[in-house]
């Protein structure tokens, strides 16, 4: 309800603000597009270079591996081991993190204890690597120092709470 | 850092698949991912170009300017220093995220590092607000988990609202974590140099 209300009445209040101003909304929109299509054609190698990674780890059995390595640790922290795999593909793709969401549901429910902790880790959790690898494309000094660490033990903490909550 | 685990991703891949004697999967796996890009590069760019051309729009009617000096207080603790220019970008970034309009935030994040980074050459301590900015982007503001409760609602969830709340105090926590933690590594960091 509030989903399906918030979008277009954003956009509505925008061309209603714009048509009042009298500003030229149309030449507006297709200058932003202009610079919404170089952003794209920009994100795409970088895409292909993470998306590559995560593939040939998927493929190797690689994934599956550390999800087993890590399962003390999720024993640990209190959560089900079965949300090992979802934790670590969060911070790394969206897309995949997002299946394995539908998955686990699939599997144990939409209102068991995982699926409601993998939902709470999905909506509340961005992908770290992702993001960084996209915003960084454009900067000339690639550098970004202590942001990944941070952010990754932030995120943990988060996850620890989900785990807290149900 | 992005060079090094990408490596290590790869790497450790392509070792582990020939112990395992999966070598000969690799390539199509790779290949796989590569073509994950395009499409996903595709479904983006749709964002992108609606996004990016509404941005425009809202420019026109000065609601970056609005937003800036609303968020100001918040920014000037967490990234002091910037531009107007910056600034203005930064906040948008922020405020597009917390409306859950993901595709609209990044390319203005991206606006954000690239004068911030353009800034770095005469003031290195703008790295830091690079820092800052991935790391609230990274740690997400979204209020509303859009995809996740469509997903839930999908899947036939009885209650797909009941991680409303527990999202909400799971992002904060984890947002607010990673804030202080980077501003402990900023003093640290200051305080070395």
């Amino acid at each position: 309800m509030l989903n399906g209300l918030m979008l277009p009445a954003l956009m509505l209040a925008l061309l209603i603000g714009a048509a009042w101003r009298r500003l030229p909304m149309y030449d507006l929109f297709v200058e932003g597009a202009k610079e919404g299509m170089r952003v794209a054609a920009g994100v795409l190698p970088n895409l292909a270079a993470m998306l590559c990674a995560i593939s040939l780890m998927q493929a190797s059995g690689l994934m599956e591996a550390l999800c087993g390595l890590f399962a003390p640790l999720f024993a640990w922290l209190g959560l089900p081991r079965e949300v090992a795999p979802l934790v670590l593909l969060r911070p790394m793709s969206g897309s995949a993190s997002l299946a394995m969401v539908e998955r686990l549901m699939r599997e144990y429910g939409t209102d068991s204890r995982i699926g409601l902790i993998a939902c709470t880790v999905m909506g509340s959790s961005e992908t770290i690597f992702y993001t960084i690898c996209v915003y960084m494309s454009v900067a000339r000094d690639r550098r970004t120092g202590y942001a990944a660490p941070c952010a990754l033990l932030g995120s943990l903490l988060g996850v620890w709470l989900a785990g807290r909550l149900f | 850092m992005l060079q090094w685990m990408w490596f290590g991703m790869m790497g450790a891949s392509l070792i582990y698949a020939c112990i395992c004697g999966r070598g000969a999967d690799m390539l199509a796996a790779a290949l796989a991912g590569t073509g994950d890009a395009i499409s996903l590069t595709l479904r983006l760019g749709a964002g992108y170009l609606l996004f990016c051309g509404l941005i425009e729009i809202m420019k026109g009617l000065d609601i970056p300017q609005k937003l800036n000096r609303l968020l100001q207080p918040l920014l000037r603790a967490l990234m002091p220093g910037m531009d107007a220019r910056a600034g203005q970008a930064v906040t948008m970034n922020l405020s597009m995220n917390l409306l859950g309009l993901g595709n609209a935030a990044t390319p203005l994040g991206m606006e954000a590092v690239r004068s911030l980074d353009s800034l770095r050459e005469s003031r290195p301590e703008m790295a830091h607000n690079i820092y800052m900015l991935l790391i609230l982007n990274a740690t997400s503001l979204q209020l509303v988990p859009t995809t996740v409760l469509a997903l839930r609602t999908a899947e036939g969830s009885a209650d797909a609202n009941a991680i409303l709340l527990p999202s909400l105090l799971c992002t904060a926590a984890s947002t607010a974590a990673g804030a202080l933690l980077g501003m402990a590594c900023r003093r640290l960091e200051q305080r070395h140099a």
